[in-house]
C-alpha cells in the first residue's frame, strides 16, 4: 500500500507547486521577471503576438474594419456587423466576396443593400401608425432603419433592451417579421441610453469584445486573477506565449506551457495526475475489500486464507467470509470454483501501466522539481556575479552566466514536458492503430536517445552554474566559462534536434490523428508586445467625458454604474472567457464617433 | 409589463373577421396575459371540423418576446406533443418578431396543421408514424379530431352506442371507429363486412 501513499502526496505537492506558481508569479521565476539583463534573452521587438488592454481594444480592430470600410466603401457600423458575422476573419470575407458576390456576403451577414439605402427622410408633420404598439405616432418620435423598416422609438427601445438583456446584442435585428437586416448600433446606442444608459454601455462593451470572443486569433489571457488583457497571435495559434502580466500560457488550450506535449495530451495527463487513477486502479486489483469492515486488503504472501486486521477471515478468490480452519489449498467447508485466468491477467496489466506511469511520472516531477530549485538560482548568481564585478580582474563580460541561466531553464522545461509526451507517444492510449510495434519501437529508441543526450547536457550544464565559481581563480572561472558557453549551445541544439524528431518522425509520421504542438525557439516563450494605444483612443477618452456631462445622456459614471442586473449575456460565456473581474467601459473607447471621423482627424 | 394596449386592440381585430379566418381569442379571466386562441381544423386534412382551443400565454416583454402557446385540445401530429400540447414552431420562439401578433400567430400554427413538418418533430412517435405508415396516422388523427376536437365529444359516445345496439361488442366498435377516423358510416360497413 505504500506506493499509493507515495503517489497521492506527490500530487498534491505538484498542485501546489503550480498553483503558487501561478498566484505569485513575481518572487518565484526568472521568466515573469521585466529585469533588464533579459533584453538579451528574449526578443521584445517585432514579436508577432499581442497584447490588447481595454484602452487598446478598439485600436486593435481598427485595422481590420479600415481594411473592410475600404474594399467594400462600407460605412463603420455595416464593417462591424460584416466582420461579426464572419468572425473577424478579413480573408474569409475577401473569399466570400469573390465566391458570391457583394449582394450575397451583405444578405447572410444582415446588411442592407447599401446602393438602395435612401437617407432617413420622415416628414415631421403627418403621423404614422407604428405596426407594433398599433398607435398612431408623430413622425418625429419614428425611426427608421437602414432596411427600410419604420417603427415607434419607444418600440425600438424596448426591442433593444430586451435584445441586449437576451445576450444578443451583437446581432439585434429588425423587428420586421422576415426582415434578416441588422440594425445600425448608433441607433441602438442612442435610443437605449436615453432610458438606460448602463445598459448602453454594456451594449458597446460586448460589441468590442466581440473582437476578442468571435475571433480565434484572439483570447481572453487566462490569468487568474484575470489581468484583463487579451492576446491576438498571427497565423498560427498553436503558440505559447507570455502576456504583459506575466503569466505564460498555451495559446490552442490556454493551460501552463507544456510544448513539447500536444493540447491533447497535457489534457490527458494533467486529469491522470490529477485523479490518480492509475492508483485506485491498483487498489481495486491488488486488494479486495473485507467482508466484514469493508477496508481494502493487500495479500501479502501465503495462501488464500486471508485475514483482514479486524479479525475476519475470508477467501482471497471469491472474497466471501470463512472460518478460520484449513490446508495450503483448501478452506474447512468453503469451495468457490475455480483460479480465474482473467483476473490474472487483468492484474498482470495493470502493475505494467502502473509502473509504465509512475516512471514517466517521477521523471517528469523530477525535472520540474529541478526547475523550480533552479529557479531560486537567479538569486544567487546575481550575487556571485556582483561579487566577482567588485573584483580586479581581466574578466568583464558575465552575460554567459545568465545566458547559461536561461538555456538551463528553456532546456528543463522542454525535457520535463518531453515525458508525458513520450507517455501517450509511447503507450497505447492515443496512437493504438497508427503504427506497428516494431516501428514504434524503433522510433522510441530513436526519440529515447535524444532524450537522453538532452537530460545528460542539462544536468551537466546545472552542475557548472550552481558551483561557487565566485570563489574561484580567474583560471578556473575562465574554465567554467568555456564550459556553460558549450553546454548552453550543445543543450539548444539538442532540444532542437528532440523537437524535430518529435514533430518530423513521430507526430509528423501519423496518419489518423493529428497533434499540433507550439515549436521550439531557442528564445524561449514569446512574450507578446503591447499594442499601442493610439491617440484616437484618448481624443474618445475627451469626447465621452463631455457626452456624460450632458444631462440627457442619463448622466452615467464608472462609480454609479450599476453592476449589470438582469443581463443573462455574461453568464452565457464559457467560464474562461468570462473570468476577468474588472470590466471594460472605462471611458477609453467612444463607438460614438465613426473611424472616418477620427480618421479625418 | 405587457403592453395590454396592443394586446387589446389585437383583440378586437382578431374578432372582427371571425367567420372568414376561423380563428377567435378570448381572455381566460380578467387578466388580459392569459388568453384562449380557438381554430378550426383545415379543410381537407384529418383536423377537418375539429375546433382546437389553443391556451396562450403573454410574458411581461409582450409584444418583444414571443407568446407562449400550447394545444389545450389534444390532437395527434408531429410537431404538437400528443402529451402536453406543447407546439413546435420557429415563429413561437426565436424567428418571433415584434410585428407579428397573436393573430398571425395562429394562423402560422393553423398553416402547421395542414402542412406537418415530420423532420424537425415534437412527438417522436407521432413523425415516425406519419412518415411510415401515413394512413394509420391520418386514422389516427382523424379520431383524435372526433374525439377531443369536436364541439361535444359525447359524439364519440354516441356512435359507439349506437353500434353496439346494433349487437356489435362494444371494444370492437371502438376499435373499429378509431381505424376508420371516427366515421360512423365507414365503421359500420367495416363492421358488416367482417
Amino acid at each position: 500500500m505504500e506506493s499509493v501513499e507515495y503517489i497521492s502526496s506527490d500530487d498534491e505537492n505538484e498542485l501546489d507547486y503550480y498553483s503558487s506558481d501561478r498566484d505569485d508569479s513575481n518572487d518565484d521565476a526568472l521568466i515573469n521577471d521585466d529585469d533588464d539583463d533579459r533584453s538579451n534573452w528574449l526578443p521584445n521587438k517585432g514579436s508577432s503576438s499581442k497584447v490588447i488592454t481595454k484602452e487598446s481594444l478598439l485600436a486593435a480592430q481598427r485595422e481590420d474594419l479600415r481594411r473592410v470600410m475600404e474594399l467594400l466603401s462600407l460605412r463603420e457600423h455595416h464593417a462591424r456587423t460584416l466582420l461579426i458575422h464572419y468572425r473577424w476573419d478579413v480573408e474569409t470575407i475577401f473569399a466570400v466576396l469573390v465566391e458570391k458576390g457583394k449582394d450575397r456576403l451583405f444578405t447572410e451577414a444582415g446588411i442592407p443593400n447599401p446602393e438602395s439605402h435612401d437617407p432617413v427622410s420622415l416628414v415631421s408633420t403627418s403621423t404614422m401608425m407604428c405596426d407594433i404598439c398599433m398607435e398612431d405616432m408623430p413622425s418625429c418620435d419614428m425611426t427608421k432603419m437602414d432596411c427600410g423598416h419604420c417603427f415607434c422609438n419607444t418600440c425600438w427601445t424596448e426591442h433593444f433592451i430586451v435584445k441586449i438583456n437576451e445576450g444578443q446584442s451583437r446581432r439585434i435585428r429588425c423587428m420586421a417579421h422576415k426582415c434578416f437586416a441588422i440594425c445600425d448600433e448608433s441607433v441602438i446606442r442612442n435610443l437605449v441610453s436615453k432610458r438606460h444608459p448602463d445598459l448602453a454601455e454594456k451594449f458597446d462593451r460586448f460589441l468590442l469584445e466581440s473582437y476578442i470572443e468571435d475571433n480565434k486569433m484572439v483570447k481572453w489571457c487566462p490569468s487568474t486573477p484575470h489581468c484583463g488583457n487579451a492576446i491576438r497571435v498571427e497565423e498560427d495559434a498553436f503558440c505559447e506565449v507570455e502576456c504583459s502580466c506575466g503569466n505564460q500560457f498555451c495559446f490552442s488550450c490556454l493551460c501552463e506551457a507544456h510544448s513539447p506535449c500536444s493540447c491533447a495530451m497535457w489534457q490527458l495527463w494533467t486529469k491522470k495526475c490529477r485523479d490518480e487513477s492509475e492508483t485506485v486502479n491498483w487498489i481495486t486489483v491488488h486488494t479486495k475489500p473485507c467482508p466484514k469492515c469493508h477496508k481494502p486488503v493487500e495479500k501479502n504472501g501465503g495462501c488464500n486464507l486471508v485475514s483482514c486486521i479486524c479479525g475476519q477471515a475470508f477467501c482471497w478468490l471469491c472474497g466471501g467470509a470463512t472460518g478460520r480452519d484449513h490446508t495450503w489449498s483448501s478452506i474447512a467447508g468453503h469451495s468457490c470454483g475455480r483460479y480465474k485466468e482473467d483476473r490474472e491477467k487483468q492484474s498482470e496489466r495493470a502493475k505494467r501501466d502502473l509502473y509504465r506511469y509512475m516512471h514517466y511520472h517521477n521523471r517528469y516531477k523530477a525535472h520540474t522539481d529541478s526547475f523550480k530549485q533552479e529557479s531560486k538560482l537567479k538569486e544567487t548568481i546575481q550575487g556571485k556575479v556582483a561579487i566577482l564585478e567588485g573584483k580586479e580582474s581581466q574578466l568583464r563580460d558575465f552575460s554567459w552566466v545568465t545566458n547559461g541561466l536561461y538555456r538551463l531553464f528553456r532546456s528543463r522545461r522542454a525535457l520535463s514536458y518531453s515525458y508525458p509526451f513520450a507517455f501517450y507517444m509511447f503507450g497505447d492510449e492515443l496512437f493504438n492503430d497508427e503504427m506497428t510495434k516494431e516501428d514504434l519501437e524503433i522510433k522510441q529508441h530513436l526519440f529515447e536517445d535524444q532524450q537522453q543526450q538532452l537530460e545528460t547536457n542539462v544536468e551537466k550544464l546545472s552542475k557548472f552554474i550552481e558551483e561557487p565559481f565566485d570563489s574561484f581563480t580567474e583560471d578556473k572561472i575562465m574554465e567554467i566559462r568555456m564550459q556553460v558557453i558549450n553546454l548552453s549551445v550543445i543543450t539548444d541544439n539538442l532540444c532542437k534536434k528532440m523537437y524535430e524528431c518529435i514533430e518530423t518522425d513521430l507526430l509528423g509520421s501519423l496518419q489518423f490523428g493529428i497533434h499540433n504542438i507550439a515549436p521550439y525557439h531557442s528564445k524561449g516563450i514569446e512574450k507578446a508586445t503591447e499594442l499601442p494605444v493610439s491617440w484616437t483612443a484618448k481624443q474618445c477618452a475627451g469626447d465621452k467625458r463631455k457626452r456624460l456631462e450632458e444631462p440627457t445622456t442619463g448622466g452615467s459614471s464608472e462609480s454609479d454604474r450599476p453592476s449589470g442586473s438582469g443581463s443573462s449575456e455574461e453568464t452565457d460565456f464559457p467560464a474562461q472567457k468570462m473570468a476577468r473581474t474588472d470590466g471594460f467601459g472605462g471611458g477609453m473607447f467612444d463607438l460614438n464617433l465613426p473611424a472616418e471621423v477620427i480618421d479625418r482627424n | 409589463m405587457v403592453d395590454f394596449s396592443r394586446v387589446q386592440k389585437e383583440l378586437q381585430e382578431c374578432n372582427k373577421d371571425i367567420n372568414v379566418s376561423g380563428i377567435s381569442v378570448n381572455p381566460k379571466s380578467d387578466n388580459l396575459s392569459n388568453l384562449i386562441g380557438t381554430i378550426t381544423g383545415p379543410v381537407g386534412t384529418p383536423y377537418e371540423g375539429g375546433t382546437f382551443k389553443i391556451d396562450i400565454d403573454l410574458p411581461g416583454g409582450y409584444p418583444f418576446e414571443p407568446p407562449k402557446m400550447k394545444f389545450a385540445t389534444k390532437v395527434w401530429h408531429p410537431n404538437i406533443s400528443s402529451q402536453s400540447g406543447a407546439i413546435c414552431l420557429d415563429i413561437l420562439k426565436d424567428q418571433w418578431s415584434p410585428a407579428l401578433t397573436i393573430k398571425t400567430a395562429l394562423l402560422s400554427i393553423q398553416a402547421l396543421l395542414s402542412a406537418p413538418a415530420p423532420d424537425d418533430p415534437q412527438d417522436a412517435v407521432v413523425a415516425q408514424q406519419y412518415l411510415k405508415d401515413y394512413q394509420t396516422f391520418a386514422n389516427t388523427a382523424r379520431y383524435w379530431t372526433e374525439s377531443f376536437a369536436k364541439t361535444s365529444s359525447a359524439g364519440v359516445e354516441e356512435k359507439v352506442g349506437k353500434l353496439a345496439e346494433m349487437g356489435f361488442p362494444e371494444a370492437l366498435v371502438r376499435t373499429t371507429l378509431e381505424a376508420v377516423g371516427g366515421d360512423e358510416n365507414l365503421a359500420l360497413e367495416k363492421l358488416l363486412s367482417g
